[in-house]
């Protein structure tokens, strides 16, 4: 897995490549905390290249909506795959999470 | 069953109980279809390797071990197999001690001696395994028809001498030949057929090595070229009574660690319990270790979904609760999956394939090891308490999953049972079924002064969000039955995955319906949105097929006017 992190116009985007799993859940969790130990609390997380998250991956995710809670924090997830959107939906987290499209789509709204 | 990694899990010298004087080096590996645990014995008289295994450099520390022992005291070698499948034996091919075969004595029975000899490629399952060997000599033909009784004196071009008497245990009516090799200690050999012909349990004092036979009933275990039920069921039988009647301390397998005698007591009856449960399996040979390979592959796709997904509805379910200040009950969702060891199990089955793929494709090694994954994510969790909370359509799903590749596993095909049945009324149950909560508002407001009955119903109510309930469903019903004979729970199955997968790519428009069209009946379900999961990936796609084949009918998928439309198509009646 490979994460790139760039900043625009004050939001975090951190875009990931690859499957999220058992192994890699825990670096994408710790390139999270090191924004938001940071104070960017905006963070956008990218998923075009992401082909398969665990129930691993979930939980960072989980885990990151319960940090970005506070008013003026910003959490959402873009570009999802088919796969992965559906594993989304069926588990019911697009009910957590703001889902965009596209990065434009997600920073237009922010 | 994680791959073997060559290395020894325990590595030293004991002695071996009730034998003075004989020692004992179990090397046990971690269990795989590649290469059985060896044992060393040492005795005043004789060194004895029993199975060698089935990788080189195994056999390679064993014959290290056996230099250090040689050069303390020279005596003569055996290599006693307890059958002659190449796991047991082919790594001993690539060592210069086999290019001597006259420093050593290879002790087989009789028929697993005559396949070495020949090159035997299916007894030895040297084609399953794709493990190629070369014939060898087999010195020691045990159980020969030919042998001069009670008993022979035979000397060896090693130097070793033995004598070696025939008889029979008493009420277990096993086979048994008790070898001499000096005035230390003697080895017992007892016939033991049904893994294979040639299986035999040896016994050193207290120990008895017993090779395959306590997993001979095991799923893509049994069934292989050569294994019999009924001379199982006899051998399990004598084994236990053998051990019984005491005198054995520790049984050491072929696979796996070593087990205390009361609890192989424990195991065996269980072992003979599930090989009379075994008529009339097929052969796996080959070609259907290639099938259900294949079937493997499709069925772990699946099962990695359904499982991600269950386990992230219970994160859900977690969540929410926690947002609600309702962490007791959170607390409570969130045991009934154990996520990690689940995102374990499923990642070293994605591994094992994907190195499968890029090495040596051995279908049988993925058949077992899909087979070990299922096993474990059986006994994880419990679709009583899970059906409560979340979707129980996921839970039936994901059950039934495994219980398939286990039935198929076993040898026997998945169950179908077919009955007639109106597509209408079915597929109007099923979507209305994918449409409301489990529990209506006026039960939720009844359950408010019964805490356990509220928690039960709000778990329930968080954790089943209906598929539907957002997505514009029109039903296309006629008016008259449309009659099929079909297996009702698979269709509700296949129709399922097929509205999850439309929904889950983004679909919020579907058109269902179900219409006779001359002989045939069609249901057709279209939905809008990108292009359904099941047409990017083969095995999906092959998945479904399969699911639409043991319904009773047939699946195609078209693309028409900007919609996705899969037909499942069944004969009328």
């Amino acid at each position: 897995m490979d994460i790139k992190a760039a900043n625009r116009d004050g939001n975090t985007i951190l875009s990931v490549n690859g499957r999220i799993d058992t192994l890699t859940a825990p670096e994408l969790e710790q390139a999270i905390n090191t924004e938001i130990v940071r104070g960017n609390k905006k963070i956008l997380l990218v998923f075009s290249g992401v082909t398969y998250i665990s129930s691993g991956g979930l939980r960072v995710l989980l885990a990151t909506a319960k940090k970005l809670k506070n008013p003026g924090d910003k959490f959402g997830i873009s570009s999802l795959q088919p796969e992965v959107l559906k594993v989304f939906r069926l588990a019911g987290f697009t009910s957590i999470f703001s889902i965009y499209p596209s990065e434009g789509e997600a920073l237009a709204t922010w | 069953m994680p791959p073997g990694d060559g290395q020894p899990d325990s590595v030293q010298w004991e002695p071996v109980p009730g034998a003075p004087g004989a020692a004992f080096y179990p090397l046990i590996r971690k269990i795989d279809a590649v290469s059985s645990n060896s044992y060393l014995i040492t005795t005043p008289d004789v060194i004895i390797l029993i199975d060698p295994g089935g990788l080189p450099e195994q056999a390679a520390h064993l014959f290290r071990v056996i230099g250090m022992c040689q050069a303390r005291d020279a005596r003569p070698l055996f290599i006693f197999l307890t059958h002659a499948h190449t796991d047991h034996f082919v790594g001993i091919q690539a060592d210069p001690a086999c290019a001597h075969p006259d420093t050593l004595v290879f002790a087989v029975e009789q028929s697993g001696a005559y396949a070495i000899e020949s090159g035997d490629t299916t007894v030895t399952q040297s084609d399953l395994m794709q493990a190629p060997f070369f014939p060898m000599k087999v010195q020691l033909h045990l159980f020969s028809q030919a042998r001069v009784y009670p008993s022979e004196d035979m000397s060896f071009p090693n130097g070793a001498r033995i004598t070696i008497t025939r008889d029979q245990t008493g009420a277990a009516g096993l086979p048994r030949e008790r070898i001499v090799f000096g005035l230390g200690q003697d080895l017992t050999v007892y016939h033991t057929p049904g893994h294979s012909p040639d299986s035999i349990c040896l016994q050193m004092g207290e120990l008895l090595f017993t090779g395959d036979l306590l997993f001979a009933a095991s799923p893509g275990i049994a069934g292989v070229t050569g294994w019999s039920q009924e001379t199982l069921i006899h051998s399990l039988g004598a084994i236990e009574m053998l051990i019984a009647n005491g005198g054995i301390r520790l049984v050491c397998p072929g696979h796996g660690r070593a087990i205390p005698a009361a609890d192989a007591l424990r195991m065996l009856p269980a072992v003979r319990a599930d090989a009379r449960n075994l008529d009339n399996i097929a052969e796996m040979e080959p070609d259907r270790a290639a099938r259900t390979a294949a079937f493997a592959g499709d069925c772990m796709e699946q099962v990695n979904e359904l499982f991600t997904i269950m386990s992230g509805r219970l994160q859900y379910v977690s969540f929410i609760l926690d947002e609600l200040g309702e962490s007791g009950i959170a607390d409570q969702s969130s045991t009934l999956i154990r996520g990690d060891m689940i995102d374990e199990l499923l990642e070293a089955f994605h591994n094992f394939a994907e190195e499968q793929r890029k090495g040596l494709d051995v279908p049988i090694h993925r058949v077992l090891k899909a087979g070990q994954v299922i096993a474990k994510l059986e006994r994880t969790f419990n679709r009583d308490e899970l059906s409560a909370i979340i979707d129980p359509s996921l839970v039936r799903r994901a059950g039934r999953l495994l219980s398939d590749y286990t039935t198929m596993l076993r040898g026997f095909t998945p169950p179908s049972e077919c009955s007639d049945c109106d597509l209408n009324t079915l597929t109007e149950s099923v979507v209305s079924g994918l449409s409301v909560p489990p529990f209506t508002d006026d039960e939720v407001l009844s359950s408010a002064d019964d805490d356990a009955a509220f928690s039960r119903i709000l778990l329930a109510r968080i954790g089943t969000p209906p598929l539907l309930a957002d997505v514009e469903v029109t039903v296309l019903s006629e008016a008259d039955p449309v009659q099929v004979c079909i297996d009702r729970e698979h269709f509700t199955d296949l129709l399922t995955y097929l509205l999850e997968d439309l929904v889950g790519t983004g679909a919020d428009r579907i058109e269902i319906g179900a219409r006779r069209t001359g002989r045939n009946a069609i249901v057709r379900v279209a939905g809008n949105g990108p292009s359904p999961g099941a047409l990017r990936e083969r095995r999906t796609w092959r998945f479904l097929e399969g699911l639409a084949e043991r319904t009773g009918g047939s699946l195609t998928f078209h693309e028409l006017e900007g919609k996705h439309q899969f037909e499942f198509t069944a004969p009328a009646v």
